[in-house]
């Protein structure tokens, strides 16, 4: 008995420090974000495709958040079907047989063809990453604002090179002859390998100077030949497209594939303080790729009781009104604002919000009693606007059947437009109008027909109405709409729809229930 | 064997509720806080970041605005690695004891320390610089101090020895 009790307090100290030092372990969220540069690189795999996959990449313009590092070698080759993805290990073999280290660098420093560089563009890039703080620093400190130039060569750690794959590239006609081409695509991101030391050893080895003599600059230019700085392979993403052509096809795939590895790099997520409130405003906009509606989490501090730091998650919010910020900082940044969306505690200033991207698409699964049918429904909503007063538009799709009629082929489809007001941060009210297509058919007719026979079979629905959405866990969402549905179906126009309707579906007042999580 | 068990039970909690106490004090000591040197300040001042306890962020950033001076005068700055260290204006443990009135008033709510120490935060402490712990906050914040004038001060008030007055 004493034993087993022995046991028992020795397992559970035993675990107590276990837990302590895993809670060390966790990552603490920080508002630390710098500017990062890109060089997009098409993988090409020898077919008539290559040179449409390859103008799409060139064309892209990742946005302002990003620099860009213009390299010599934007195509590789892989010699493999277009019908399947390359694989990261072919692309690391690929990747490594490059030098785009060299090429990098060479670009950041401005290398000429006798081996010469200069610090302009990283100098430049210092200055325009600098934030307000680092300007104050600099003017409360000897050296100045001419040391803001020296934060460029930080950035060196934040150089990437993502690699671009298009596969299983194919094209549909329509019955009109329209043909619309779609393709899969894949990024792979790599990161400069350098740290403090090998950029170090970078500017001892291979920096040229005026005055070197002819030995030294062909033993600099061997040991920049020979610079052994790897590329680190960070994350992946996917994404697909359709277009007119292959290149619109591979070209719309580009920014999903920048968002994917967005949330897959967390030195791509811009972070910030919370610089004031009501309204919260935060000093990031255009220079960070800050746009209407962007999602933001947000995050408190606290130091347990051994003094150890952690970030407690709080609550979303969204930008509203967008600071163009597009220039060096001069310490009086305008910042942007933001509209809080969910949590029980009022953001605070001096948190910090980190980008958290999603779609802005709220997808619904309610019960419907009443109005045009009873039955379930399944729609979404698209986040198009939102104010700093919490007004938010609204795109609106319903698309769901009469699943309770037999021998009758169901389809409602309804687009509309909603206007949202929040009484508070947990509760939405949206007055809104939709117009509906009803369709109704006999049991497997619908397979092929043409839009003058769809539009026969349609009785027409305009449906105004009121929604009411409350966070229950955002982004999970319980919602209530009380509505009217009047159907449009005229006799003559719409014949079939009259005789295959039969007073199945009516106009009247409805009411709807159920719940909405937004991606 | 039970004794050890029980003795290793007891001792566990009390280290840890003499953790918490200890903490606790530890905010409230005067020589407790932490400052670093940033970089070189411009000519007469010293350019630190310094942490400060209370119960808002307001009481926390005031605080650490005392500490600064504090540091200047009693602890010394410490050096980094861009920066030297600098030695307190009274290196003499006993001028705190000697002179309480005369710091009573010194370091009073709005007292004249605050014409010595400009903050140079952009706005609010933020991000990691601002914390919630047990009783309050601890903010770290960026300040100036006007390390010359504040020496001169305290020379002109007899506080601090001219390095003139040894010869």
């Amino acid at each position: 008995m004493f034993k087993r009790f022995a046991s028992f307090t020795f397992a559970a100290l035993l675990i107590s420090v276990q837990l302590a030092g895993q809670a060390k372990i966790k990552d603490v969220v920080t508002s630390n974000y710098n500017r990062n540069s890109v060089s997009f690189i098409t993988i090409q795999r020898g077919d008539s495709y290559d040179s449409y996959t390859t103008k799409a990449v060139e064309s892209f313009n990742p946005g302002a958040k990003f620099d860009i590092n213009d390299i010599r070698t934007r195509t590789f080759r892989i010699r493999k079907a277009r019908k399947d993805a390359v694989t990261n290990s072919e692309v690391q073999e690929a990747v490594e047989a490059t030098p785009y280290a060299r090429e990098i660098l060479s670009s950041v420093f401005n290398r000429d063809s006798r081996g010469m560089m200069d610090d302009k563009t990283v100098r430049y890039r210092g200055n325009y990453d600098a934030k307000d703080q680092d300007v104050i620093n600099a003017r409360a400190s000897r050296v100045g604002e001419d040391a803001l130039g020296d934060m460029g060569y930080a950035l060196l750690k934040g150089c990437y090179i993502i690699l671009t794959d298009f596969y299983n590239i194919d094209s549909r006609t329509d019955k009109e002859g329209k043909v619309t081409w779609s393709t899969n695509a894949r990024a792979y991101a790599y990161r400069l390998g350098v740290d403090d030391a090998a950029i170090n050893d970078f500017f001892e080895q291979c920096w040229i100077y005026e005055d070197d003599d002819t030995a030294t600059r062909d033993a600099k230019l061997r040991a920049f030949q020979n610079l052994a700085i790897p590329m680190d392979y960070v994350a992946y993403a996917t994404s697909s497209g359709s277009g007119k052509d292959v290149q619109t096809a591979a070209h719309s795939c580009l920014s999903g594939l920048v968002t994917g590895l967005e949330n897959a790099i967390p030195a791509w997520e811009v972070a910030v303080g919370i610089s004031a409130v009501k309204p919260l405003r935060a000093k990031i906009g255009t220079k960070e790729g800050l746009t209407n509606g962007a999602r933001y989490r947000s995050y408190s501090y606290t130091e347990d009781a051994n003094g150890n730091l952690k970030s407690v998650p709080r609550g979303f919010l969204r930008a509203t009104e967008i600071a163009s910020n597009t220039g060096m900082s001069i310490g009086e940044t305008e910042p942007s604002e933001f509209y809080q969306i969910s949590g029980l505690a009022n953001i605070e200033e001096g948190w910090t919000i980190k980008q958290s991207n999603d779609v802005g698409v709220g997808l619904m699964l309610s019960g419907a009693f009443g109005g045009l049918f009873s039955s379930f429904h399944i729609s979404a909503d698209y986040l198009m606007k939102v104010k700093t007063n919490g007004q938010m538009s609204y795109i609106l799709l319903d698309a769901t059947g009469d699943f309770s009629q037999n021998n009758v082929s169901s389809l409602y489809l309804a687009l509309g437009y909603g206007y949202a007001f929040h009484l508070s941060r947990l509760i939405e009210f949206m007055p809104y109008a939709m117009i509906g297509d009803d369709y109704m058919s006999p049991s497997g007719s619908g397979s092929s027909i043409t839009f003058s026979e769809f539009f026969k079979r349609s009785g027409f629905v305009i449906e105004p109405g009121l929604r009411l959405a409350v966070n229950v866990a955002y982004p999970l969402q319980a919602f209530g709409k009380v509505y009217y549905d009047f159907l449009l179906a005229n006799s003559a126009l719409n014949s079939s729809y009259v005789y295959y309707n039969n007073y199945r579906h009516h106009g009247g007042l409805g009411f709807q229930a159920g719940l909405k999580w937004t991606f | 064997m039970i004794a050890l068990t029980v003795l290793m039970t007891v001792s566990a909690v009390s280290v840890s509720a003499q953790t918490g106490k200890d903490r606790r004090k530890s905010f409230k000591s005067w020589d407790n806080y932490e400052i670093t040197t940033e970089k070189v300040g411009v000519d007469g001042t010293k350019f630190v970041k310094v942490w400060g306890f209370g119960k808002t962020a307001d009481q926390a950033v005031m605080n650490a605005k005392e500490n600064a001076v504090h540091a200047c005068i009693f602890r010394g700055l410490p050096g980094s690695a861009t920066a030297m260290s600098t030695p307190p204006i009274c290196p003499n443990p006993d001028v705190l004891a000697a002179n309480e009135d005369y710091f009573q008033n010194f370091f009073a709510a709005g007292g004249p320390y605050l014409a010595y120490v400009n903050m140079t935060t952009d706005g609010v402490p933020s991000g990691t610089d601002k914390r919630k712990v047990k009783g309050g906050y601890k903010v770290g914040i960026y300040v100036q101090v006007m390390y010359d004038n504040l020496k001169r001060k305290l020379e002109a008030d007899g506080i601090a020895r001219k390095l003139s007055s040894g010869f």
